[in-house]
């Protein structure tokens, strides 16, 4: 019995002792990586870090611009081809202008882009601060990359995405990297491969970063890298449509007048009330309304701008009797005049009858949301609602 | 006077006799390999010298050369929309234009990725012939770049134009010129009657791909070699379905690549990347594959034993029995790469060229230089002891002696 015990002990201080060890290899290996980097004493004074460079992608080559935050925000201009594109991240989500995918104005990133510019956020590698930030690493051991001798540590992040890093046996510097990257909204592995060590200020950074991903091939030779530089925290927040910045004053709380037209030929006073419109994201306004027309009506009114169709539209929705109306249409100098455009199937151009809202008198503290309607296929408009928005004033 | 020809046609000869001419897409045997002996040089104290360098107008052929003349395909734009492809003639040693001739109007790829031809042209003895990225296929002579026939793939065999333009090139086997036509009602694959342009045979259906014919001598017997969508096809000088395979994956752009005696390589960037089917008595069979090499546009070689060749963006040295990777060098971006005398000539698609050793055993760059700047997607060809290299603009000519 004794003699188990003893079996018992020295097995659990096996176990004991070579996770001991493992942990003492890996926070080891971590902590020469970073100083290899420069040391975290210089990586602790850095707080922004701006890169100049040259980008190629499809085998041409042109300007690239980036600059990260020690928050983890991301900003960076590139070009695709002919197309520049434009990143933006600010520690827990993103946008990008991507022309080359077809996307002209600011999009929402996905999860897995998410994922990838948390990647490109880091200021090097995921190790600096790795406990602090949730990530959790495995040393996977001791292998052979391209005939470099390399330690594989697999790193996963708190979003569930895992990475494999590769450092080099002998500066300990990354080597490669293999992790999730996306194309096209789609994700896929990637491999990154870093070169060209340079020591500025002190900290020690691959000027050459090539990344494989399905058939794609980027490289970035950093040119200049400036650390603390100032930095507009308002690049990494979602840019506001160029067109429906137009409609920006509706931001707001306004006093409403309505009026609706009589058939004696004039407009006479229903209802007063109020409104609320926010910029909900990049390209929607949406407002929120109740009023008395004989029945209490509950909309909620969103305002877009379709960079494909070129148009700019407004859903209305009344909770009342739970439907809704599409209108679509341009300015006409400081007009906005949008059709309704009919759905489910009907034919647009066979309707007569149907309705336009009209945006005008856009003051900046005051305008009209004018409802026409029309029995002729649009030959003669009848008015038919006029609310009448005034800002309303803080009171203090 | 008659003397003189004769001194003249012996110094041609002595000239030329030195090596096979790279008369066509990859060279004298489209298999990106050159025999011309390069033991004379000492790399050590060699530096490539540039002989010339002009700007020749948009397009992605491979340079050729015969006799002295350089011969390729470029366009000229003449404004957003519209310009022309021509096939033009240059003097080997000068880069001097002798001639030029155009064949179509140019192709204007709307993404911006590089317009006019694709395809490379080949040569015979007399004349040349091309085919421009909107489908005319043309035989203009060598001379003076008359055109001696013209066919409109799409006029006259219902071809459509690929995403990319058409690319793939002609071959010429004894007096037929044969290619991949994508034409419809079993006209994929066209043998013309190269002194008229006279429909020899047609098989197969199939569109326009971007891949060109392979020769191969498989069994004793000379076959012509299509990978067309997801099949492999084989087919005698006449005609005649030899065999034909399933691919694993479809739509290659890298040209198949014979092994000798029986197998051939395809590589896409599609999984499994690449496999090696074997032939025995007309009938093909997986000999292996794996993920080792994905190629994407550019073709790899084969050299005793091993493929070398552009899994994606990194150079790789493969073994051809296993797929083994025996080495791999990155800074190439999408390159290409051609054989002459047991040294890889690289390009990279930055217009970077390197010459290393054919070697299994590693990466042995004897030299480097940069040639050209700008995406250079076209592979180099090499005649006397000259390489040249193009962009998708210019051309030049770098001598090794």
């Amino acid at each position: 019995m004794k003699s188990v015990r003893c079996l018992l002990f020295v097995i659990l201080s096996s176990i004991c002792m070579s996770s001991i060890m493992y942990a003492q290899d890996i926070d080891e290996l971590i902590a020469k990586h970073i100083d290899a980097h420069g040391g975290a004493d210089q990586w602790e004074a850095i707080e922004s870090m701006e890169i100049r460079g040259r980008f190629i992608a499809f085998s041409e080559e042109d300007d690239f611009y980036a600059l990260k935050t020690n928050s983890g925000a991301y900003y960076s201009e590139l070009h695709l081809g002919k197309h520049k594109v434009t990143e933006a991240f600010n520690g827990t989500s993103g946008w990008t202008i991507d022309p080359w995918h077809d996307f002209s104005f600011p999009r929402a990133l996905n999860k897995t882009e998410v994922n990838v510019f948390s990647q490109k956020a880091e200021f090097f590698t995921p190790f600096y601060k790795w406990k602090e930030r949730g990530f959790t690493v495995e040393l996977l051991g001791k292998q052979t990359v391209d005939g470099i001798d390399v330690f594989a540590i697999k790193l996963s992040r708190p979003n569930g995405k895992s990475e494999t890093w590769f450092l080099d046996a002998n500066t300990y510097l990354e080597y490669k990297c293999e992790s999730e990257w996306v194309d096209f909204g789609y994700g896929g592995p990637a491999e990154s491969y870093f070169d060209d060590f340079r020591t500025v200020d002190g900290i020690v950074i691959p000027f050459f970063i090539e990344r494989t991903f399905y058939q794609r091939n980027r490289m970035l030779q950093i040119e200049d890298i400036k650390f603390n530089v100032e930095v507009d925290e308002e690049l990494f927040e979602f840019p506001r449509s160029n067109e429906l910045k137009k409609l920006a004053f509706l931001e707001g709380e306004w006093d409403v007048k309505l009026d609706v037209w009589s058939r004696r030929g004039s407009w006479y006073r229903l209802d007063s009330t109020f409104s609320v419109i926010l910029w909900e994201s990049t390209n929607r306004l949406l407002e929120k309304i109740i009023y008395d027309r004989i029945y209490v009506q509950s909309k909620w009114i969103n305002y877009s701008y379709s960079s494909s169709e070129k148009k700019y539209k407004i859903i209305v929705y009344n909770g009342f009797p739970s439907d809704f109306e599409l209108f679509e249409g341009n300015f006409n100098d400081s007009t906005l005049i949008a059709d309704q455009v009919f759905i489910n199937g009907e034919d647009s151009t066979q309707q007569k009858a149907y309705s336009c809202i009209i945006l005008r008198d856009m003051e900046g503290d005051s305008f009209v949301f004018e409802v026409k309607t029309t029995r002729d296929a649009g030959a003669n408009w009848q008015p038919q609602d006029k609310f009448t928005y005034i800002r309303r004033k803080e009171v203090f | 006077m008659t003397s003189v020809i004769f001194i003249y046609t012996l110094t041609g000869l002595a000239q030329h006799s030195n090596s096979e001419s790279w008369s066509q897409f990859r060279g004298p045997h489209g298999d990106g390999v050159s025999t011309e002996d390069l033991s004379q040089i000492n790399w050590a104290e060699t530096q490539p010298t540039r002989l010339w360098k002009k700007e020749i107008g948009p397009a992605f052929s491979e340079l050729i050369v015969s006799e002295g003349v350089v011969f390729t395909m470029a366009s000229e734009q003449t404004d957003s929309i519209s310009g022309f492809e021509f096939v033009v003639a240059y003097e080997e040693d000068t880069g001097d234009e002798l001639w030029r001739s155009n064949v179509d109007s140019i192709f204007i790829e709307i993404d911006g990725w590089g317009h006019g031809s694709r395809s490379t042209p080949t040569v015979d003895e007399f004349n040349i012939y091309s085919l421009s990225a909107n489908g005319k296929l043309t035989a203009n002579s060598k001379k003076d770049g008359s055109r001696i026939w013209q066919i409109d793939l799409i006029r006259e065999f219902g071809s459509a134009v690929p995403r990319w333009g058409f690319s793939s090139s002609p071959i010429i086997v004894d007096d037929q010129l044969i290619m991949e036509v994508g034409g419809t009602d079993l006209r994929a694959f066209i043998s013309f009657d190269k002194t008229n342009g006279d429909t020899i045979w047609t098989s197969s259906q199939g569109g326009a791909s971007y891949n060109s014919p392979l020769v191969a001598t498989i069994d004793g017997e000379e076959q012509i070699i299509f990978a067309n969508g997801q099949t492999l096809f084989s087919f005698t000088s006449s005609g005649d379905t030899l065999w034909t395979y399933t691919l694993p994956f479809r739509g290659i752009i890298a040209m198949p690549v014979f092994i000798g005696p029986n197998k051939i390589f395809l590589s896409g960037i599609r999984n499994p990347g690449f496999i090696i089917v074997q032939i025995e008595e007309n009938k093909a069979t997986e000999a292996t594959n794996g993920n080792s090499m994905k190629n994407d546009f550019s073709s790899c070689l084969y050299h005793n034993g091993y493929i070398y060749g552009f899994h994606v963006a990194s150079l790789r040295c493969i073994s051809a029995e296993t797929g083994k990777v025996q080495w791999t060098k990155r800074g190439f971006g999408k390159g290409s790469l051609i054989l002459v005398d047991n040294k890889l000539l690289i390009l990279s698609d930055q217009g970077k060229l390197a010459i290393t050793e054919a070697s299994s055993d590693s990466y042995d760059e004897v030299l480097s230089i940069q040639t050209i700047t700008g995406k250079s997607w076209t592979a180099p060809s090499f005649q006397n002891g000259k390489i040249y290299v193009r962009n998708l603009t210019e051309a030049a000519c770098y001598s090794l002696k």
